[in-house]
Parts: structure tokens; C-alpha cells; sequence
């Protein structure tokens, strides 16, 4: 008898502009894993994980949480799940502490978390109650990331996370990852840089091949 | 929930307050064009009181327009719509705060204005609270129609004049309505029906189009990415 797998997708298709980007894509995730998805410039990657979070429907394919669909359990993925694109989805026109103070009443939770803990150990204290747009690019990120970090949810789906991060940033992210896979947390991740992780497999996904 | 959907409601507030082109171009759009009525037809006062609640709508109706065109681009440019579509909240309630905020922020201030207008049209103080009421029933469409157009062409990346053709035909009802209820006042007659119906496309809008402008979105990001 096999272990289901908590997160999962099978046969995955995608088309763009008539062309296929990937076909037949088999995904398989437990708790402890990190699957790092690799290729080349316009492989499909963003769109793979843009899918995987469900924020764009496959041409095919299905996608299951817990074995669930997560077309049919839409709601209980969600709260399962963090996404963060390429695109920091934060408001440039909101301070810090206001950008995340939104995130925390988007995610619908009450209690609140460790800001300044959080905040100290990515640098950003100081720019609290700056608004974002006078941040820089890196600062940014950090802001965007920031929320993986304050609000648990056993799957990541990170597009780049180190780009643009310092290397001390990107350090403090790759351990915060291993801790999360460590507390049996689950991760997606595309990324140019290769990175190591202390005592996790990391399984890997080509596409474009 | 409750203290959420404030929140959401404070930011959308402060972000708009915050690009102060978002309230103030409709402000100064709106005057200026009622203002280049009198020049280009006359300036005969009785002339005047009878066309202007046509040149209130018709500059109501562009500023709106004007203002609507950068409302989810933006959003989808710095990667909110996806978060928002990602978040606990249902995505409809969010568009629904959205679209009320900038109904507040880039409509209402018209609306306010609109008495000071009307005593420089020498307007009777029964024509200007029709024309009012006929403002505040109307423009919460004229906005949801906008949103609804924009959610269209979202995956389009110049959607100007293309939003134009979208929206304009479709708000010449409320456009009907909006003046006859004017008209009718400075005529004497009863305005109960014009206001009952642009009352109640109004709660149709209210009531069907946020739904539709959250699928739409949905689908449309499709396109963009």
C-alpha cells in the first residue's frame, strides 16, 4: 500500500498562445519535502505554479490537497496554502506594519502575530512605518516574504525567492525554509540560483526539456 | 470578519486618498466641463436651467469613466488581484469594498459639489434635490458597469477607448432615467417612477454585477500572465 501524498497533481497541461508549455506533469508532495522546479527563461515555471496555487485553471489535469480537488475544496487549500509570485502582491501605497497588518485581516485571523520579532530578524524595524514605495527592491521582497513567516501554512509556493535578496537575507530565508520543512511543512520553489539545505531532500522538476 | 472588512475598507480609503489624482482629477474635470457649457451653447439662463442636468450627467458620466481605468490594472501590476483571489475573504466582498471606495472617493465629492453648480445655473432648490437623488441612484451603476468593463479588458494593457465603447452604450438607460427625473421636476410632474426605476437598476447592479466582476477577473488573469 502506497502513502498518500498530501499534495498532488496529475497529468498537468498547459497552453499558451496555442503553444504547449508543458505536458503531463505529475506532482507529488509529503510533509518534509521541497520540490524545486527548474528550466529555462519562459518554461513554464510561473505558469506551473500559478497553477498550483489554483489561481489558473490547467487545460487539463487536477490538482488535490489532501486528496481532495482543490477545485471542490477550494476553501480548505487556501488555508493551507501560501502563494507568492514573482509580483510581491503587496500595496505600494501602505507603509510596512499597514501592508501586513492587511495581509493578516485578509487571512481572516484575529490574534496578533510576532511583528516585531519577524520584522527585527529581516531588517525592516526601521522602515515600519515607511511606506513601501520608498523602499528598495530587495526591502520589498523582504515585506513580501515577510507573511510566510507570520502566519503558518504547511505549503509554500514561492516563484524566486532569492531574487534580489542580499546574501545575508537570502541565508535567513533558506534557514526559515528548513525549519518550516523541518516542522513538516511543505514547499514549491523555482529558482536560477542553486541552494543547498541541510538535511532535506530536495526533489527536483525540469521543464522545458 | 467584521474588523477585516473595515480594515480592508480603511486602507482602500488611505491608499486613495493617499494618490491625490484619484479624487482631485474628477473634481477639476467635472467643473471645467460644466463650466464650458454655458460658452458653447449660451448663456440665456432659461436655456441653461433647461439643458443643464443633461451637461451634470454627461460630465458625471466621463469622470467616472476617466478615473476608472487604472482600478485593477494597478492591482494586477504589484500582484495584490492574485492575493486577493488567494485570500480567506470572499474575493467578491473585497471588489464590492473596492468598487464602494472609489464610488466615495472619486463620486460622491461630485455629487456634493453639484448644489453649488446648480445655483450658478439658477436651479430651483426642488430641480437640484432631483437632480441629486437622480445623481446618487445613477452613479453607483455608471461605476459597477465601469469595473465590470474594466474586469473585461483586463488582460488587455491599453484599454482606453475600447472601455468607452464597452461601457457608454450600456449606461444610456440610467442615462434616460437619470435626466427624466430632472426634466420631470422642473416640470412639475411627479418623479417617483423615473426614481423607482433608477432605483432599481440600481439594487440589480448592486446585487449581480460584483459577483460577475470577481469571475471575470478570475478568468481574465489567465490572459495576463
Amino acid at each position: 500500500m502506497t502513502i498518500q501524498a498530501t499534495f498532488s497533481a496529475t497529468h498537468l497541461t498547459c497552453f499558451r498562445q496555442n503553444r504547449a508549455l508543458f505536458t503531463d506533469v505529475n506532482i507529488a508532495i509529503y510533509p518534509k519535502h521541497i520540490l524545486s522546479v527548474e528550466g529555462p527563461n519562459g518554461a513554464g515555471k510561473s505558469s506551473l505554479l500559478r497553477i498550483l496555487s489554483g489561481l489558473t485553471t490547467p487545460c487539463s489535469g487536477s490538482i488535490y490537497w489532501q486528496g481532495q480537488d482543490i477545485e471542490h475544496e477550494r476553501e480548505t487549500f487556501l488555508h493551507a496554502m501560501h502563494y507568492l509570485g514573482h509580483r510581491n502582491g503587496i500595496k505600494l501605497g501602505l507603509s510596512v506594519q499597514e501592508n501586513l497588518t492587511l495581509i493578516q485581516h485578509q487571512l481572516l485571523i484575529t490574534e496578533k502575530p510576532a511583528y516585531d520579532v519577524i520584522l527585527e530578524k529581516l531588517n525592516l524595524t526601521l522602515y515600519r512605518n515607511t511606506l513601501v514605495n520608498h523602499l528598495s527592491a530587495g526591502q520589498k521582497r523582504r515585506v513580501a516574504l515577510a507573511k510566510l513567516l507570520l502566519f503558518p501554512k504547511p505549503l509554500w509556493i514561492v516563484d524566486e525567492p532569492l531574487t534580489s535578496l542580499d546574501h545575508d537575507t537570502q541565508l535567513f530565508f533558506l534557514s526559515a525554509l528548513t525549519t518550516h520543512l523541518q516542522l513538516g511543512g511543505m514547499a514549491i520553489i523555482t529558482s536560477h540560483q542553486p541552494f543547498k539545505l541541510d538535511d532535506v531532500v530536495i526533489s527536483t522538476l525540469r521543464l522545458g526539456t | 470578519m467584521i474588523k477585516a472588512i473595515q480594515y480592508l475598507f480603511y486602507t482602500e480609503l488611505l491608499l486613495s486618498l493617499r494618490r491625490s489624482q484619484e479624487w482631485l482629477y474628477p473634481i477639476g474635470f467635472f467643473i471645467i466641463v460644466i463650466c464650458l457649457f454655458p460658452l458653447a451653447f449660451t448663456p440665456d439662463p432659461i436655456f441653461l436651467q433647461q439643458y443643464f442636468p443633461g451637461c451634470i450627467w454627461i460630465a458625471a458620466l466621463l469622470a467616472s469613466l476617466l478615473s476608472l481605468e487604472n482600478l485593477f490594472l494597478r492591482d494586477v501590476d504589484d500582484g495584490s488581484l492574485d492575493q486577493i483571489l488567494l485570500s480567506h475573504i470572499s474575493p467578491t466582498l473585497i471588489f464590492l469594498i473596492k468598487i464602494l471606495t472609489k464610488w466615495l472617493v472619486t463620486v460622491l465629492p461630485l455629487i456634493l459639489l453639484t448644489p453649488i453648480l446648480a445655483l450658478l445655473f439658477q436651479l430651483s432648490l426642488y430641480s437640484t434635490l432631483a437632480l441629486c437623488i437622480s445623481l446618487l441612484l445613477g452613479t453607483p451603476i455608471l461605476i459597477l458597469l465601469g469595473c465590470f468593463g474594466v474586469a473585461l479588458t483586463i488582460g488587455l494593457k491599453q484599454q482606453g477607448v475600447l472601455l468607452g465603447f464597452l461601457i457608454l452604450p450600456l449606461s444610456i438607460p440610467v442615462l434616460i432615467f437619470g435626466v427624466n427625473i430632472v426634466q420631470y421636476s422642473q416640470m412639475g410632474l411627479p418623479i417617483a417612477g423615473s426614481v423607482a426605476f433608477l432605483a432599481g437598476i440600481c439594487l440589480l447592479t448592486i446585487t449581480f454585477l460584483p459577483v460577475t466582476i470577481s469571475a471575470t477577473l478570475r478568468m481574465g488573469l489567465d490572459d495576463v500572465y
